[in-house]
C-alpha cells in the first residue's frame, strides 16, 4: 500500500504550486497593478489566475492528504 | 468599465498566517456541507482593515476555485448531480441579480446602517426557522437510533415528488428524485438571494434540496458546489470588471482552503449522513446568535436606540466571536467524526479482515 502513495505526483504538483506563489510574492506589486486594471483583457486576469492555482495547488492538496495516508473510503 | 479608487491594504505576516487558517477551517466545512465560511471570511478581513467591498469581491474570487476543487473530488465518491446543480444555478443566478440590485436599493435609501440592519435581520430570520429545522431533523434521527439509514423523504418532498406537471419533469439521477423543475426555481432564486445578501446561498440551497426536492443529505450538500461555482465564477467576474478583488488575500485563502475541502470531502465518506445535518444546524444557529448581538448597534446608528459606544463596541466584539465559535464548532464536529469514523473501521478491520476486504 505504501508504495502506491503519489510521491512524484505531490513533488511536481508541489513545485508548480511553490513556484506560482513564489512569484505571486516576488512580483505582488505589479501583479496587484495590472489585476486591478479595468480595460482591455485585464479584469480576465484574477479569474484565470484563480483557476490556474486552483488546479497547480488543488492538486497538491490532494496528493498531500493521499501521501499522509487520509483517503476516502472506498464506499462513500 | 471604470476604476473605483479602493485602497489595497499591506499584509503582514499576522494577517498571512490568519488568512491561511481561517481559509483552511471554511475550507473544511464547506467540502463537508457545500458551503459555509464565506460568512465568516469577509468580517475577518474587514478587521485587517480591507474595505468591505475588496473583502467580498476577493472572497468571491476565492470561493469559485475551492468550490470547483471540492465538486471534483466529491464527484469522484459519485455525490454530486451535476444537472440538479446547473438547473438551480441557473436561477440562482437571477436571484443574486436582484439580491444585489435590492441590497443597493436599501443602501440608496437607508444607508451603510440601513443595509447592515437588513443583512443581519435576514442572517438572523432564515438562519433560525432553517437551522431549527434541520437540527430538529437531526435530533429526530438521532432518537430514532437509526443513524446509519439513508434520510427520509420528508412529507413535503413526497408531495413535491408526486406532483405531475406534464412537460416539465426532470429526473435527477445522482438525487433519485423526479420533480417538476418548477419547483426548483424558487429554490434556486432563494438560494442565489440569500448568496447576494449573506454571501451563504447553501444554507437555503442544501436544506431546500433536502427536504423540498428529496435528495439525501450528502448529494444537496456536494451538488451545493456546483451552485457556488456558477454563482461565484459569475460574481467575481463583475467585481473583477470593477478591478476590485485583491488577488493576494484570494490565493492565500485559496492556500488554506484547498487543503481543507479535500479533507472535508474525504470526511463525508466517513460519517452517517444524518452528521451533516448537525453541522449544517449547529453553524446556522450560532451564526444567528452572532448577527442578533449586531442588530442593536445597527439599530442606533439609525437613531431608533440609544445604546452607548461602549456597548456597540462590545457587541460588535462578541458578535464576531460568536462568528469564530460557528467555524470552529464545525470544524471540531468533522474532525471529530472522521476520527470517529476512521478508528470504527481500523477496529472492523481488525476484527473481521474478510468483511473489509469486500
Amino acid at each position: 500500500m505504501a508504495n502506491n502513495k503519489p510521491y512524484a505526483g505531490l513533488i511536481v504538483s508541489g513545485l508548480i504550486s511553490g513556484a506560482l506563489y513564489l512569484a505571486l510574492y516576488l512580483f505582488h506589486h505589479e501583479i496587484m497593478a495590472a489585476f486591478t486594471r479595468t480595460d482591455g483583457w485585464y479584469p480576465g486576469l484574477p479569474v484565470a489566475t484563480a483557476f490556474a492555482f486552483s488546479f497547480a495547488h488543488g492538486a497538491f492538496t490532494g496528493y498531500f492528504w493521499e501521501v499522509l495516508g487520509i483517503t476516502a473510503r472506498s464506499r462513500g | 468599465m471604470e476604476q473605483l479608487a479602493v485602497n489595497f491594504i499591506d499584509l503582514t505576516t499576522a494577517n498571512v498566517l490568519s488568512l491561511f487558517v481561517i481559509g483552511f477551517i471554511g475550507g473544511l466545512v464547506s467540502g463537508f456541507i457545500g458551503s459555509g465560511g464565506a460568512f465568516v471570511l469577509t468580517p475577518a478581513m474587514m478587521t485587517m482593515g480591507v474595505s468591505g467591498v475588496v473583502a467580498v469581491a476577493s472572497n468571491m474570487c476565492h470561493k469559485f476555485p475551492k468550490a470547483l476543487v471540492g465538486a471534483y473530488k466529491r464527484y469522484g465518491y459519485g455525490h454530486v448531480d451535476i444537472k440538479l446543480g446547473l438547473v438551480m444555478a441557473a436561477t440562482a443566478s437571477i436571484g443574486v441579480w436582484v439580491g444585489a440590485d435590492i441590497q443597493q436599493q436599501i443602501k440608496v435609501n437607508y444607508g451603510e446602517a440601513g443595509s447592515n440592519l437588513y443583512v443581519s435581520l435576514s442572517f438572523v430570520i432564515v438562519l433560525t426557522i432553517v437551522g431549527s429545522y434541520v437540527l430538529r431533523d437531526a435530533i429526530k434521527i438521532f432518537r430514532s437510533g437509526d443513524m446509519h439509514a439513508e434520510d427520509r423523504t420528508s412529507r413535503l418532498a413526497a408531495w413535491v415528488q408526486a406532483v405531475e406537471i406534464p412537460g416539465t419533469m426532470m429526473h435527477f439521477k445522482t438525487a433519485n428524485v423526479r420533480v417538476s423543475v418548477l419547483f426548483t426555481i424558487p429554490l434556486g432564486f432563494a438560494t442565489g438571494m440569500l448568496a447576494a445578501t449573506i454571501a451563504v446561498g447553501g444554507f437555503i440551497g442544501v436544506p431546500g434540496m433536502m427536504y423540498v426536492l428529496g435528495a439525501p443529505a450528502l448529494v444537496a450538500s456536494a451538488t451545493e458546489l456546483v451552485i457556488a461555482f456558477v454563482m461565484g465564477l459569475g460574481g467575481s467576474i463583475k467585481y473583477a470588471l470593477h478591478g476590485l478583488i485583491d488577488i493576494r488575500l484570494t490565493l492565500i485563502l485559496l492556500a488554506g482552503s484547498l487543503f481543507g475541502i479535500q479533507l472535508g470531502a474525504i470526511g463525508t465518506t466517513f460519517v452517517k449522513p444524518y452528521l451533516i445535518k448537525v453541522v449544517m444546524a449547529a453553524i446556522m444557529l450560532i451564526v444567528a446568535v452572532s448577527r442578533a448581538l449586531v442588530v442593536p448597534v445597527y439599530l442606533t446608528e439609525l437613531g431608533k436606540l440609544g445604546l452607548s459606544s461602549d456597548t456597540t463596541a462590545v457587541l460588535g466584539h462578541a458578535s464576531f466571536a460568536f462568528l469564530v465559535l460557528a467555524l470552529c464548532t464545525g470544524g471540531i464536529i468533522i474532525s471529530g467524526a472522521m476520527l470517529h469514523g476512521h478508528r470504527r473501521i481500523v477496529r472492523t478491520r481488525e476484527e473481521q479482515p474478510e468483511a473489509v476486504a469486500e
